[in-house]
């Protein structure tokens, strides 16, 4: 019997585990490694974040899902990975601290044969001071980065909006809260939220919006911008979204890196090297994304962390972390099988894995302060990714372990992407877009790297009406209902 | 070389701009070319993509002959609101008002890929800004607001830059008649719908006469309505002669269904 260790239950790890539990059947072992109790559907944690959704609607209890799919579940988080095993046993082993009641701070080492780091990213709001400590959310701000970040957020917007009711004038400062960030596309859909709630408590004339975010410009969102063909026309997504911006009254700031948070104030850096502060009454700033801090050691004890791991914290895989220079960059550098290169039996998928450099141009300030977006890894391409590195080990423990890998670039890959405006039934909006290849390949399509006639995108209620049935849609595949396996990633 | 500049009515983004990623001698020669188109066609800026090269570059003409080359150009930061005339290569002979920031700031790359950052403000901010609009694949007519980009609209129609006042409106004043004569139709067909169960003869006798004093109401409209909308159509020079093709066609259609209804509660809404 061969044991497979998956690390987290997100997107990635969840839809990793679920499909190797089917295709392995009960002759094989799956254990998930996950430190909450609880799934959360993250793309509806927008609508929870301005009182639309309640946590319970976005979130479901992961054991019963887990035990009526044969997975062992343990409800804890990593520390460590021993892939040589230690000095009285060669079995690899992962070392893993409960986070369940009753269990907590109790450790364990699990032995496996296969792993699968999926543990998604540590949300370093500590990175901008004020932002935060660690990867706990500091007081300035909101998030919507978690279920119950969302719920603070959805309180702390009531607030504002009954201020606003009484006459007292609000700002609000959405976007990116480092220079290093991605989720773009989260802070997007929840000013554009914000700003239609205020609509729809009628408060809108009292409040000042405002978007700050380390994009060289609007509607690139960490994939160097993409042009959508509509009508037989390329728009770009920089018209488009200063259509959009415009159209709703929302003003912008951009190449920002945020440096400092106060209360009701946050410094920053430009492009240009100049320096501003903006103030607000309500926040919502994405923190930037490092690896959870999983360490490493060989079967001597000896710290191999660095060579895991790149040095952000992410898993390495079969990427050319070497490509160097903007001009060196291939769509050939993106990881296909998102193996180990040191440790076979090991990969990752989902967040967890170390891009080998980003989507859009990288760029800098006269300062030397690095501002570009770090590469997104949506819903879509993590789930692609987990299912790809589940088949590949399923082939490997039931075919043997020669067995072909199963690859799934994201430079071969597209993507979907419906972003929410505003939720309503009959006024809600929302951007649904297609892009392909997520990575541009400069060499297969000259030019933007991507294929328009793939690439397009629409805004409207219809897209509103998507959004709401893919809610529904993606939670019951992810509960395991009937009919699961039949709905795509 | 002197490159051709693409003019309209070749769609300007199904083309598309893409960064500057290696800084070699094919990008050398598209800006020296690019000087060279800028001198014979004595324009004060031009970006590559006028000329049908995707490449994110930029090239503005300064006033002592002198060229400030900018590549993948950003617009970092803004200030102010300003409307200028412009006009633009791609649509010759025309102008139309355009609102742009007044103060910008952008950050840009020369030639050996160093970047720099330039404050404009003015004439210089607003030609920087229709040449990235350019680089993004965009003319200037998203940025047009609703009413300018109708009276720009009629400019390309005429092809010339011509002083219109006005556009022909898609909305009238006599719209309200037209929605005023549905009403009273949809009124008696209600009438109509009812009387189906309706047996007792006095009560048929009232709804009939209703609708015969509705269907006046309707006639009267129509009327009005006929002479009204060719009076309001010619207060619009630029409405065009086809606006009387539309006026008999709405009365008729509104008196065709003001017939149907009426000729069906004859037979069997009228007990006389």
């Amino acid at each position: 019997m061969a044991r497979l260790v998956v690390l987290g239950g997100g997107v990635s790890g969840h839809t990793a585990a679920t499909f190797a539990a089917k295709w392995l059947g009960s002759a094989h072992e799956v254990v998930v490694v996950t430190p909450n109790a609880k799934w959360n559907w993250i793309p509806s944690n927008i609508w929870v974040g301005v009182g639309q959704m309640s946590k319970e609607e976005v979130t479901f209890d992961l054991a019963p899902v887990y035990a009526k799919a044969g997975i062992t579940y343990k409800q804890a988080k990593a520390l460590s990975l021993n892939p040589e095993g230690n000095a009285t046993s060669n079995k690899p082993f992962v070392t893993v601290e409960f986070t369940a009641a009753g269990k907590e701070g109790t450790t364990e080492n699990i032995e496996y044969d296969y792993i699968i780091n999926a543990t998604g990213p540590k949300l370093n709001f500590g990175a901008t001071p004020g932002l935060g400590e660690g990867s706990n959310l500091g007081e300035h701000t909101v998030s919507v980065c978690t279920a119950d970040h969302a719920v603070h957020a959805s309180h702390e917007l009531e607030k504002c909006i009954q201020k606003m009711k009484k006459g007292e004038r609000q700002k609000f400062l959405i976007g990116t809260g480092h220079g290093m960030c991605t989720c773009q596309g989260a802070a997007f859909e929840y000013i554009f939220n914000i700003e239609h709630e205020l609509n729809r408590a009628g408060v809108r004339d009292m409040a000042d919006i405002k978007w700050i975010s380390n994009e060289s410009f609007l509607g690139d969102f960490g994939v160097g911008g993409l042009h959508m063909k509509t009508m037989g026309y390329a728009v770009s997504s920089k018209i488009f979204a200063e259509s959009l911006f415009t159209e709703r009254g929302v003003d912008w700031i951009i190449g920002a890196h945020v440096n400092k948070v106060e209360s009701g104030k946050a410094h920053y850096e430009l492009l240009d090297g100049t320096m501003g502060e903006e103030e607000f009454n309500f926040s919502m700033l994405i923190p930037p994304f490092a690896g959870v801090g999983l360490k490493a050691f060989d079967k001597a004890g000896e710290d191999i962390t660095a060579t895991v791991f790149a040095p952000n914290g992410f898993m390495k895989v079969d990427a050319n972390y070497a490509a160097g220079a903007y001009e060196n960059w291939k769509a050939s550098d993106w990881p296909k099988t998102y193996q180990n290169p040191t440790y076979s039996n090991m990969f990752a998928c989902g967040i967890a894995f170390a891009p080998p450099h980003p989507i859009s141009k990288p760029m800098s300030s006269p300062n030397g302060t690095p501002i570009n977006p770090t590469p997104p890894r949506t819903g879509m391409p993590s789930g692609i990714i987990g299912k790809a590195v589940a088949h590949s080990i399923c082939d490997r423990i039931l075919k043997g372990e020669n067995a072909p890998l199963h690859e799934a670039s994201m430079a071969n890959m597209g993507a979907a992407c419906v972003a929410s405006a505003g939720k309503g039934l009959f006024n809600g909006t929302a951007a649904a877009m297609t892009i392909y290849p997520v990575v541009p390949d400069f060499e297969k399509y000259p030019g933007t790297g991507r294929d328009t006639d793939y690439t397009f995108g629409e805004i409207g209620l219809a897209g509103h009406w998507i959004k709401h049935i893919l809610h529904h849609l993606f939670i019951w595949k992810a509960k395991l209902k009937a009919g699961w396996t039949l709905i795509p990633e | 070389m002197i490159l051709e500049i693409k003019k309209y009515p070749t769609p300007p983004s199904v083309q598309y701009a893409t960064d500057v990623r290696v800084f070699d001698q094919n990008i050398f020669s598209l800006i020296d070319n690019m000087e060279e188109t800028i001198n014979a066609n004595n324009l004060d800026g031009l970006a590559a993509f006028q000329v049908g090269s995707y490449y994110n570059i930029i090239l503005i003409k300064n006033e002592d002959g002198t060229f400030i080359e900018l590549l993948n150009p950003r617009l970092i930061s803004t200030n102010g609101k300003i409307t200028t005339t412009e006009k633009t290569a791609y649509f010759p002979n025309l102008s139309a008002a355009v609102q742009r920031h007044d103060k910008i700031s952008i950050v840009y790359q020369d030639r050996s890929g160093a970047q720099h950052s330039l404050q404009a403000d003015g004439a210089l901010s607003v030609l920087l800004q229709r040449k990235i609009d350019y680089t993004f694949g965009s003319t200037f007519l998203p940025k047009l607001s609703k009413d300018e980009k109708a009276r720009f609209e009629k400019k390309l129609e005429f092809g010339a830059d011509v002083a219109i006042s006005e556009v022909c409106p898609t909305t009238f004043k006599r719209d309200y008649l037209t929605k005023l004569s549905n009403i009273l139709t949809i009124i008696i067909a209600a009438i109509f719908v009812v009387s189906l169960f309706v047996s007792e003869v006095e009560m048929l006798s009232s709804l009939w006469k209703t609708q015969l004093y509705f269907s006046y109401g309707v006639l009267a409209t129509n009327i009005i309505y006929f002479f009204y909308a060719q009076y309001e159509g010619k207060s619009y020079s630029s409405c065009t002669s086809c606006q009387i093709g539309n006026i008999v066609g709405t009365t008729v259609i509104s008196l065709t269904k003001l017939t149907l209804v009426m000729i069906l509660s004859y037979f069997f809404v009228n007990p006389f």
